[in-house]
């Protein structure tokens, strides 16, 4: 096959987990929410995009649509699951995942069931070569990941980070200190959840069909990877693990097809991932990238005034 | 006319088979204090082996049972040794160690995809059934009610009777305790997770002989057996007990009402994790309290 088309996939598959392991981030990394059931947002995210798309409705709403979706559960599960002790939440995100997954292949009606649906692409023109199409399709990832980058960014250097740091690091002092944390757990909840579904529709768009078995949890398993390995609390960390465990994975099935192994190399790539994972956490539980610091804009000027006054 | 005899047969072989694959994984968790995703993968290990003994080899069931049994607990035990128990000691937390099960389980579950490759493998044998009045029966089924009665009767006179026994419940009760009395909180630890493992090895083989066998087969299991461990308490065996045939019971009857009112029995499997979530939403002891916490 064509390696332009290979190349391709791999970086619109690297933007769409990029989204997608920036939302756990800022849930696990930055907040310290356990969210075992991510792949249930992805879920609802591309299947809310091919049902509006099958309805004619423009894509931007589609893609929007997903999101809000997505943010509704986030807030519905949010409201009796942020109490429960971190294992607790991660099981009962793990059950949520599966619960959906089953609803979508038992329900034909909604899209298809277990056959699955055909989804339209978002970027596409009549006439446009296959190349062409690619390329619109990893404008719009991109496009898409770098919102998302800039706007974590921000959110997460801002008191607002600081504020969902304290609450990973002590709950009860930060509610001493008159933070509600269930507030902010649910509005952090909620918009990771709607990134995952924002990334869930340009999942669905890209591959142009889902079904129920494209959600199982170990999509749910990746992102964890990609943020383990990247770095927990650190944006760019996120986006380095997706890179790393989306380059690994696809670029080796692509090389299978050019050097032959004795080992397949399908079991090969995941064996190794979770011995990674497994040493990651063992030898350098803080990832690749380390936490990064707050900075806010008071930072920068108390920084900027140390300096100036701070060489007497 | 609903069944109930069939409906109350079929909920003893699925509450048995629930219950000898929860075991271990209620009490590691209550011992280790993490949630041991890579259960799954013990459970499976026991299914691919106990097939590579009776089919494979033709070697008869005891051996298949006592591989399974032998080749999942030493498996648990490495697993401890070689990951949670360092990891725990380099201060890992909970959902660190959570995360290292689940890369666990990647790895366990690829290395018997590599060994026995994915397509599903299914015993050549197929068991008589015969009909207990109006109730079908099969000589599986009662094995596995048989094992499930036998373990339970096992258990309780370890805990109750034997040193061993009562040193596993103090330490899960209070380990630093336990510490204090000179329990040898190392060996309790070995034993239960060499124990939890085989036993997961157990319901595999069980599960693998009732329906087909792949890699993800101790998936299908892990979340009801969550479930399990949740309704009935975390590491409380006989919640464990209680839960396991609850849920056994709620999905038959379940299965009954979704075919009676024409809705997909697909969603047998949500009926247990409906009840994990709503346990965990309202009674996130769960029954163990009425047990007083063993």
């Amino acid at each position: 096959m064509d390696l332009l088309m290979y190349f391709f996939d791999v970086i619109i598959f690297v933007g769409i987990f990029g989204i997608l392991a920036l939302s756990l981030n800022l849930e696990f990394g930055f907040t310290g929410l356990v969210n075992f059931g991510k792949v249930a947002f992805f879920l609802v995210g591309a299947y809310a995009f091919a049902v509006m798309a099958r309805f004619g409705i423009p894509l931007v709403f589609c893609f929007l649509g997903g999101a809000l979706l997505a943010a509704a559960l986030g807030l519905a599960v949010s409201l009796p699951a942020l109490r429960l002790r971190l294992d607790y939440l991660a099981i009962a995100t793990l059950a949520l995942g599966e619960i959906l997954r089953i609803v979508v292949k038992a329900e034909r009606w909604i899209a298809g069931g277990v056959w699955g649906t055909p989804v339209p692409a978002a970027v596409s023109w009549a006439g446009a070569s296959n190349r062409a199409l690619a390329l619109g399709d990893a404008a719009l990832v991109y496009f898409c990941l770098l919102l998302s980058f800039v706007f974590l960014q921000y959110l997460t250097n801002s008191p607002y980070g600081r504020v969902i740091r304290a609450i990973r690091e002590d709950e009860m002092a930060a509610e001493a200190l008159g933070k509600d944390r269930l507030k902010y757990k649910a509005q952090v909840f909620m918009l990771g959840s709607a990134l995952a579904g924002l990334a869930g529709g340009l999942y669905a768009q890209h591959l142009r069909f889902i079904s129920p078995d494209m959600f199982m949890p170990m999509v749910t398993f990746w992102a964890w990877t990609m943020i383990i390995l990247g770095g927990p609390a650190n944006t760019r960390g996120a986006l380095l693990g997706a890179l790393v465990v989306e380059v690994f994975i696809r670029g080796t099935r692509i090389a299978k097809d050019f050097v032959h192994l004795p080992v397949d190399p399908y079991n090969l790539q995941y064996i190794l991932l979770g011995l990674a994972v497994i040493l990651v956490l063992m030898y350098r539980p803080q990832g690749l990238l380390k936490e990064s610091e707050v900075k806010t804009k008071a930072k920068e000027i108390a920084l900027a005034r140390a300096k100036s006054s701070g060489s007497s | 006319m609903i069944n109930w005899g069939q409906v109350l047969f079929n909920s003893a072989v699925t509450g048995s088979l629930y219950f000898i694959a929860t075991v271990g994984l209620t009490s590691t968790y209550g011992l280790s204090r993490f949630p041991n995703v890579a259960h799954a993968e013990f459970v499976t290990l026991g299914a691919f082996l106990g097939y590579l003994v009776t089919q494979q080899l033709g070697w008869g069931y005891p051996f298949g049972i006592l591989v399974a049994l032998l080749g999942s607990g030493i498996v648990g035990v490495l697993s401890y040794r070689g990951i949670f128990e360092p990891l725990a000691k380099r201060g890992a937390t909970m959902i660190h160690l959570a995360i290292a099960s689940i890369g666990l389980g990647l790895m366990l579950r690829h290395i018997m995809g590599q060994i026995w490759g994915w397509a599903p493998l299914s015993y050549r044998v197929t068991w008589a059934s015969f009909d207990i009045g109006p109730v079908r029966v099969t000589g599986l089924w009662l094995w596995i009610i048989l094992a499930a009665l036998v373990l339970a009767g096992v258990m309780h006179f370890m805990l109750t009777q034997t040193k061993l026994g009562k040193a596993i419940r103090a330490t899960s009760f209070n380990p630093d305790l336990a510490l204090a009395s000179g329990i040898n909180i190392s060996r309790v630890t070995l034993t239960t997770w060499f124990m939890g493992a085989a036993l997961a090895g157990v319901a595999g083989l069980f599960k693998g002989a009732m329906a087909k066998i792949d890699p993800l087969l101790g998936w299908e299991i892990l979340l009801p057996a969550f479930a399990v461990t949740i309704l009935g308490g975390v590491g409380s065996f006989y919640g464990a007990i209680a839960a396991a045939y609850i849920i056994g019971f709620a999905e038959n009857i379940g299965v009954v009402f979704l075919a009676n009112l024409g809705i997909s029995t697909e969603y047998r499997m949500a009926i247990a994790f409906v009840i994990l979530i709503l346990t965990l939403i309202f009674r996130p002891r769960g029954l163990a309290r009425s047990f007083g916490g063993t």
